[in-house]
Order: structure tokens, then sequence, then C-alpha cells
């Protein structure tokens, strides 16, 4: 992995803060005003949590704290908050990738969800602790889960997206080089023989 | 090599984590003028033009998306809309009646130099960006101070009252919904004249509490809330009276002050474009604006002291 600042390569860093800067303006742009069965749906949870689930724990840190900062500065919202919320998901989903390794074909579903739960979990628990005067309402319940749904639902397709977008700037992985040989059609060490 | 990696992952999320506290404290404690917010107007002011660009580069996306959602409705909203015209058809003609007698009074009492959304000079501005998050209810404009818009101007769209300006660079101003949980209104029930406090129902970005009712006080479901034209306190917005809020959808009879919910009639999901309502240098607005900023911030709009009409201590109001 080296060539690149910290030891991460410099295209797969550009290729992060292009798409970061891209989905933050159409996140606010667009996708904040189109609201999906009367909640707002919130792409940038997710994509922090799936560059740390593809680069590792490190990166989805510092991308969850770019991304937050730049959504705080972008929406004129409290400083600090966003970015301690999406550093914690973009670190946890790196760790998962590096302790776990999930293979199946529903992780990102998963990840998705947990993702979007964190981040809605996460603002509510700072917005509680900052002194937001609000009652814990059936209504902001039904947001939340609500929002956590539409989220869990996108989560698929938005992952085929960011794959897309980073996969070919990802140094090789020895792991993933292996698993391929097996799972998509290459050829194992027995069926050469 | 192991141990050393380690170390750098953690080394970096603590001091990630440990930023975001820092920026979130001293954010949270600084004033709006401090160093972190002027800051945040700076990059407001630099990104604004991109964002507008972004926007209008955007907007047939976004229009698309609308279309799918607005023809859903649009059947229920025509029935309902026709008979509603119908209705206003015949409380139009009793009411210009009514209008005629009251305009004469008015002359006679020398009470029409009253301030009302006509002192103000209306600025159009298109909304660039709205936050996702439940917890903050905001739009960012593409004007600001260089256009006159100023810290608590009212923002109101053709369809009633958005919210108003909470942060203005010259470029760009963030603008507060009426469903953010710091957005409070002196507002009265059209049909009455009962006055109480408008607030956001939290978490429910389609409703408003209408609270601090006297509970004597007659309100019934499809009437109309509008603005005041007082405040209860330092610190918010003098909207000049009027301007509609939104319609009364249900009464809760249970709480000691009568608590009414309110729907909007602006559509905070799908803003395009929006005015300010500016207020020109030296006008009885602007001074009046000028008084209201100046008033001690002790009494908030959440009081039940301050509301109900006699706790005002600002109105627009007032004869000239």
């Amino acid at each position: 992995m080296g060539g690149g600042s910290g030891g991460f390569p410099i295209p797969l860093i550009v290729r992060i803060a292009a798409l970061s800067v891209a989905l933050v303006f159409v996140q606010v742009g667009v996708i904040s005003e189109v609201p999906v069965f009367g909640v707002t749906v919130d792409l940038s949870p997710l994509l922090v949590a799936f560059v740390g689930l593809m680069c590792g724990s490190t990166l989805g840190a510092v991308t969850g704290f770019a991304v937050g900062l730049l959504v705080d500065l972008m929406l004129v919202q409290t400083l600090g908050v966003t970015s301690l919320v999406f550093t914690v998901i973009g670190y946890w989903a790196g760790r998962l990738r590096e302790l776990r390794d999930p293979q199946a074909a529903l992780t990102p579903l998963l990840v998705g969800g947990a993702a979007a739960a964190a981040a809605l979990v996460g603002y509510s628990v700072i917005e509680f602790l900052l002194g937001v005067d609000a009652p814990v309402s059936f209504e902001l319940l039904r947001q939340i889960v609500l929002g956590i749904v539409v989220d869990t639902l996108l989560a698929l397709p938005f992952w085929l997206l960011v794959r897309r977008a980073l996969d070919p700037a990802l140094p090789d992985d020895p792991r993933r080089r292996r698993r391929r040989a097996y799972t998509t059609g290459g050829l194992s060490p027995l069926s050469r023989a | 090599m192991y141990d050393k990696t380690v170390r750098r992952r953690r080394a970096v999320l603590i001091l990630l984590v440990a930023l975001s506290l820092i920026l979130l404290t001293a954010y949270f404690r600084e004033a709006p003028g401090g160093g972190l917010h002027s800051v945040q107007r700076g990059f407001l002011t630099v990104v604004s033009p991109i964002q507008d660009g972004a926007n209008k580069a955007l907007k047939p996306v976004r229009d698309l998306f609308g279309w799918f959602g607005d023809t859903l409705h649009a059947r229920s909203q025509r029935d309902q809309l026709r008979k509603q015209v119908d209705r206003i058809q015949a409380e139009l003609i009793a009411k210009q009646a009514n209008e005629r007698s009251y305009q004469e009074l008015l002359k006679l009492f020398h009470l029409d130099n009253q301030i009302s959304a006509a002192s103000y000079t209306p600025v159009t501005a298109t909304v660039v960006a709205k936050s996702p998050n439940i917890w903050y209810s905001t739009v960012t404009i593409d004007v600001g101070t260089s256009r006159g818009v100023h810290l608590n101007d009212p923002v109101v769209n053709g369809e009633g009252l958005v919210g108003k300006v909470t942060q203005a660079a010259s470029d760009g101003a963030q603008v507060s919904l009426i469903t953010d949980s710091e957005v409070g209104i002196s507002a009265m029930v059209n049909s009455s004249g009962v006055s109480g406090i408008v607030q956001p129902k939290v978490g429910d970005p389609n409703d408003l509490l209408l609270q601090y009712l006297p509970a004597n006080s007659t309100v019934n479901p499809g009437d109309y809330v509008v603005t005041a034209g007082t405040v209860a306190g330092g610190g918010e917005s003098l909207f000049p009276p009027g301007i509609p809020i939104g319609q009364v959808s249900s009464i809760d009879e249970n709480s000691p002050y009568k608590a009414v919910n309110v729907h909007p009639l602006a559509n905070l999901h799908n803003l395009d474009v929006v005015q300010v309502l500016t207020q020109v240098r030296g006008s009885k607005a602007a001074r009046l604006g000028r008084v209201v900023a100046s008033l001690p911030p002790g009494s908030q709009a959440g009081s039940p002291a301050t509301a109900a009409g006699e706790g005002a201590l600002a109105s627009t109001g007032g004869g000239g």
C-alpha cells in the first residue's frame, strides 16, 4: 500500500475526496429536498461506512471526520456534531472489515442500516446532551425508525455505486485475490491438478 | 510493524474524536460573532455560488423526483381545494363589506399607519441547500447581507410563513424553518383573535403546536393561524402581523393550557423560491426590529406568562 500519504495510495484518496464532496453537494441540494415516505434520506453516513468497509478503519475515520465537518460547515450546523458521529461510524465499519472481513452479499445492507441507525441515534443523543428542548415523542421515534428503514433499503444500490467508484483505486489485497480465485470462476489449485 | 499500525490507527481515532469534541464545545460556547461562527459564515460565502450553480444544474433531477410525489397527492388535494374555493368565495363576499367599514374606521381613528408585511422590502431568494437531519430544520439561500438580508428577517413564500434568517453572510444566509426546534412565533387564531405561541412538534416535520392559549378560548379545526405581530422575548423575530402560518388540524383539550396542532401552510419539504422580508434602513419596521433585538433575553417563547397576548413585550401593531 505504498506510494501515498500515510501509506494510502493517492488515487484512492483523491477518489474518496471527490466522491465525498460530490455526495455532500447532491445530498444538501437534491436528496434532502425529496422526502421518501415522509422522511429525508441521508446518504452521507452510508458513504462513510462503505469507505470504512472497503478501505479500513483509518481511512473510514478520516473520511467520517471530513464529511461531517463539510456537512456542518455547509449547513451552518453546530460544528463537530456530525464529525464526531461520522468518525465513529467510519472507524467501526473499518474495524468490521479488518476483524471479520464479511463477504455475505447482504453485508452492505446490514452495515448501511447500522450506519444510518448510529447516525440518527448519535445525533439525537448529542442534541439532547446539548440541551435541545425536545420531548421523546412517538413522532420522533417514528422518524428515526423510518429513516433507518429507508436508508437500509438504499444501502445496496448505493454500495454498488461506491464500490464502482473506489474499486479501481484500491490496492491489490491478497485476501481479495484469493477469494476471487475460489468464488468467481477462477481455477483453484485442485482443479488445476 | 503490527504494533505500529495499531498505534497509528488508535492515535488517528483519538485525535479525530478529540478534535470533534473540541470543535463542538468551542462552537457551542462561543457567541454568534465568535471565530468559529465567522469561519462558518466565510465558508458559506465561498460555497454559496458553487451551491447555487450545483442547485441550478441539479434542479431537473429534483423536479423529476418531486413530480412523482406531487402527482400522488394532486388528486386528493384538487378535491379538497375545490371545496375550499367554494367556501372561501362565500366568505369573501361577506368580508369585502366588512373590510370597507374597517378601513373607514382605521382612518377615522388614525390607526392606518400600522406595520404590515407591506412595510418590508421582499428580496427573492433561491434555496440552495437543505439539512437532511431531523434536528436541524434549516435551509440555505443564495442571498445575504449584500442584498440587505439581516438576522431575524422573516422568510415567506406564496403559501405562508417559512422561517427566519439565523445566519447571514454576504452572499448567502441560513434560514431556520418554522419547524426548527429553536423557532417560536407569537401567533393568533385568525377567526377568534386568541393568541399563543407556535412551536415545532420536534420529530414531526409536518406539524406545529400552538400553545398557551387560554383554556376558555374557542378554536376549531380548519381555523387559520397567522402571525400576531408581537414577540414574547428577546432573540425572537418580529414577524409582521397577518402572515399565514398554518391551519388547525386538531385540538388537545387535556393540557392545562389548550394545545392546538397546526399544519403548516407552506410546503417545507419542497422549498424552491422564497422571499426574505428585509427592513429598509430607517423605516418603522427597522426601528421596531432594533427595539426587539435590544430586549432582555429573559422571557422566552415557551413561557406561558408572556404568551397569550397580554405578555407581549413589543408589538408591530401599534398605532402610528
